[in-house]
């Protein structure tokens, strides 16, 4: 009883604070802790850009969760010849000193984000990785060699909670929820975070936008610009898709929301999309396309904000979410619009009519997405067409093949690549064999590599015509 | 060292012009006219020069692809190189052919170039990297050079770049880069829309071909007062095939007389279409050419008139490009002879 009023204090305390912070604008405060190296140790601090975690109580804290069995941690570090799969979610480890909850609606009581204080561990990621069993979603990080350069995970410390379940329900299913390793990994990142709650950042990086309607007369005079971000939300049933702030993506339509809002973990990654194609929780903590928006506000841009949509299956749905989507940024004002989507194939339905819907109502768009042009190159890159789509941003081919070498440690268990439908692995192929070979080399399509298309923004990636 | 074979035509071996191009296939041992220049600039020996007529290959092209892939049989050669064949159709048209065939039958690279106006480009481009080439024989040395320089990172196992770069044309095969510059697609996005609402240019990673739609014409008013024609691609001809209509990618087309018959003959008429069974169509070639059914329609006053002609090619393989300059080529005579409407027959 206590501790129930206690908790309800708390939060009539902290929406008072918000209150006042409201009146001006959204501000969010990204305090950055750069984390050089992990290691084990008597105590879980951070110091001297070196974070330590006592490994014994960090596994109690994630078999907290009786659906977690087994659990192990383990550091895999960039350069390392190792290979991590069946990866199903990556977040970077966060807290905010206010006492908010990192993920509001999944890892704490429901508040709004995007403004005020939170403490970053950068440099370094929680993975949740399958101990055994894999899922058509997860994913393949080489943390060194020539696999590296197939996602960006491989350039971060990576805290692996490796991970059995009680999921026995979807233990054989390609279609996992994968819910209890994914919630661990929302949870110990907050966890994790909890050691730079009290210290004071190295550095910190303002994201603040005025309200749409009062902005200095300079920055009103610039094009102004929406980024139309669409997460994923094709699975009809609940759990698998990405949340907002603790919602199923697939029972929503698009909302108007502010970028901060998504790096300060509104949003979080679901289970389903081939990984390739996926942004993790840590791309949403660190959407790079908003970022570089950012960069551009009030300099070549006024960034209204970002409108919300989804990716749902039925045509209904998706031309739904165009008229709502192509309606905001018309009643906004903006000029211009970024789509990008979080998938392929069928969401390219999505992508495209929303880039049209947009077009058609007068706001000039640019598209960032991945491709499907088949193992040979020669196949459509996209499900639909439509010319007035003339400007697109392609980051990679989702069925480009792959054969790496051997690695000297695999963190996870590399059968599953083959044998759970992981969507880049395959367990026979008549001329390729399996994806797993016996010495621990592999060939796969790039659509299992770790977000391996960095969608989110981060690819360096394109495609030419050869 | 390894080994090329060269295909040319008769006008660039120095047997003739016009007049010789019905010249057939022959090989020769060693490097005649262009294979010269390209054998100074390959990593490979030009063993053969094969040679043959334009209208040959264009008129007789399976028997001269048989031809020259039985010359090729017993030889040794790591690549096959034709022409180039600059602004000359049928000579551009014949290097895509056997080339392409070559490549199928003994998989070695192959590789050609014609100027963009070549019809040969909309024909093969997706089949075999065709470089982007001068007009005129002027340019003989600098369309020689571009495809060795390809040729030979081909030879030596080396690294080949985008088709823009090298200077072919798009073949529709599209492979993922890593960019130097290090350019994000965040970075890439926001400066393409910055210039895109700035109304400068920007280009597209991904280009959407232009859809050509045709829109539907207006339904005929009066059925009864009205002269058809029939077209098909289904490559219903007079058995002796007197256009000498290509059986798949087909250039050509014909027009033959109705006015004097109530249907087609079986025997008179077949398909020489070589994309489905023939077996229907040349035991009764109305089931592709309906001239029965509209001349029973004439009788009864459902239609006019029938055109007294009907115009046939074959529609497999044949590009977009060459599909649109035969129907604008056809419609012309439509329109001088009064057709109200057109009945098009597939297959």
């Amino acid at each position: 009883m206590i501790m129930i009023v206690l908790k309800l204090t708390k939060i009539i305390t902290i929406t008072k604070e918000i209150k006042i912070e409201r009146r001006g604008h959204m501000k969010l405060e990204l305090g950055k802790f750069n984390v050089k190296d992990v290691l084990f140790g008597e105590k879980t601090f951070f110091k001297d850009g070196v974070l330590t975690i006592n490994k014994d109580e960090a596994i109690s804290f994630i078999k907290e969760d009786e659906h977690i069995t087994d659990v192990d941690i383990v550091i895999a570090k960039p350069g390392e010849n190792t290979r991590i799969v069946p990866v199903k979610e990556a977040v970077e480890p966060r807290i905010r000193p206010d006492g908010r909850a990192v993920f509001p609606g999944v890892t704490g009581e429901l508040a709004m984000a995007g403004e005020g204080r939170v403490h970053a561990l950068k440099g370094c990621s929680v993975l949740g990785v399958g101990m055994h069993w894999g899922s058509f979603g997860d994913g393949l990080i080489d943390m060194g060699g020539e696999g590296a350069k197939y996602t960006l995970y491989s350039q971060l410390i990576n805290i692996c909670i490796v991970a059995d379940t009680d999921e026995e329900k979807e233990r054989h299913e390609q279609q996992k929820k994968n819910t209890a390793i994914r919630m661990a990994s929302h949870k110990f990142a907050e966890y994790l975070g909890e050691t730079v709650k009290e210290l004071e950042p190295e550095e910190i990086d303002i994201y603040e936008l005025d309200p749409v309607t009062k902005r200095d007369e300079k920055v009103d005079k610039l094009p102004s610009v929406v980024l139309v971000m669409q997460p994923q939300s094709q699975m009809e049933e609940l759990g698998y898709n990405d949340l907002v702030y603790g919602w199923d993506m697939n029972k929503y339509v698009p909302s108007f929301m502010n970028p901060n809002e998504v790096l300060d973990g509104a949003l979080i990654s679901g289970s389903f999309m081939p990984s390739s194609s996926k942004w993790s929780t840590y791309d949403f903590q660190n959407f790079p396309t908003i970022r570089e928006l950012y960069k551009e506000h009030g300099k070549s841009l006024n960034f209204l904000g970002v409108i919300m949509s989804n990716l749902n299956v039925s045509l209904e749905q998706k031309i739904r979410s165009s008229i709502f989507v192509a309606q905001m940024a018309k009643s906004l004002g903006a000029d211009g619009a970024i789509v990008t989507e979080e998938g392929y194939g069928n969401p390219d339905a999505d992508y495209i009519l929303c880039l049209a819907a947009l077009e058609d109502v007068g706001v000039k768009t640019v598209g960032i997405s991945n491709e499907c042009t088949g193992r040979d190159g020669a196949s459509q890159p996209l499900v639909t067409l439509d010319v007035k789509a003339n400007a697109l941003v392609s980051t990679g081919n989702v069925s480009e093949i792959i054969k790496l070498p051997p690695a000297d440690k695999v963190i996870g268990e590399l059968e599953s690549l083959a044998r759970d439908g992981l969507s880049g692995g395959w367990p026979f192929d008549e001329f390729l064999g399996s994806s797993v070979k016996e010495d621990g080399s592999i060939i796969m399509e790039n659509n299992g590599m770790f977000c391996g298309d960095m969608i989110a923004g981060w690819s360096t990636k394109t495609m030419k015509e050869f | 060292m390894k080994k090329a074979i060269h295909y040319i035509n008769q006008f660039f071996a120095g047997i003739g012009g016009e007049e010789k191009a019905d010249h057939k296939p022959e090989i020769r041992e060693g490097l005649v006219g262009p294979a010269m220049a390209l054998n100074e600039v390959l990593d490979a020996q030009v063993t053969h020069t094969v040679i043959c007529g334009d209208n040959f290959m264009g008129s007789n092209t399976d028997e001269a692809v048989e031809m020259i892939l039985g010359f090729l049989e017993d030889k040794e050669f790591d690549i096959f190189i034709a022409g180039p064949a600059f602004q000359a159709g049928r000579y551009g048209i014949a290097c895509g052919t056997i080339a392409k065939a070559v490549k199928e039958k003994f998989g070695v690279p192959v590789l050609t170039s014609m100027h963009i106006e070549n019809p040969g480009v909309e024909m093969f481009k997706k089949d075999m990297p065709i470089f982007k080439g001068g007009k005129s024989a002027a340019k003989l040395k600098d369309d020689v050079k571009a495809m060795a320089d390809y040729a030979n990172k081909i030879l030596n196992g080396e690294k080949t770049l985008p088709a823009a770069e090298e200077g072919f044309y798009d073949r529709g095969i599209r492979a993922q880069v890593w960019l130097e510059s290090g350019k994000t697609g965040a970075q890439r996005g926001v400066e393409m829309l910055i210039k895109k609402l700035a109304g400068e240019e920007f280009i597209s990673e991904l280009p959407i071909p232009e859809k050509d739609l045709v829109a539907i014409a207006p339904p005929i008013k009066d059925l009864s007062k009205s002269k058809i024609a029939l077209i098909t691609t289904g490559g219903i001809v007079p058995v002796a095939n007197p256009d000498r209509i290509q059986s798949a990618s087909a250039t050509r087309w014909g027009r033959y007389d109705i006015s004097k018959m109530d249907r087609l003959k079986a025997g008179e008429y077949k398909t020489i279409h070589a994309g489905f069974d023939p077996a229907a169509a040349d035991a009764d070639p109305n089931v592709v050419m309906p001239v029965d059914a509209m001349k029973e329609y004439l009788k009864e006053g459902k239609i006019g008139a029938l055109h007294d002609y009907f115009y046939s090619t074959v529609g497999t393989g044949t590009t977009q490009a060459e599909a649109a300059r035969m129907g604008k080529e056809i419609v012309v005579k439509l329109k001088e002879d009064n057709v109200d409407a057109v009945i098009m027959t597939s297959t």
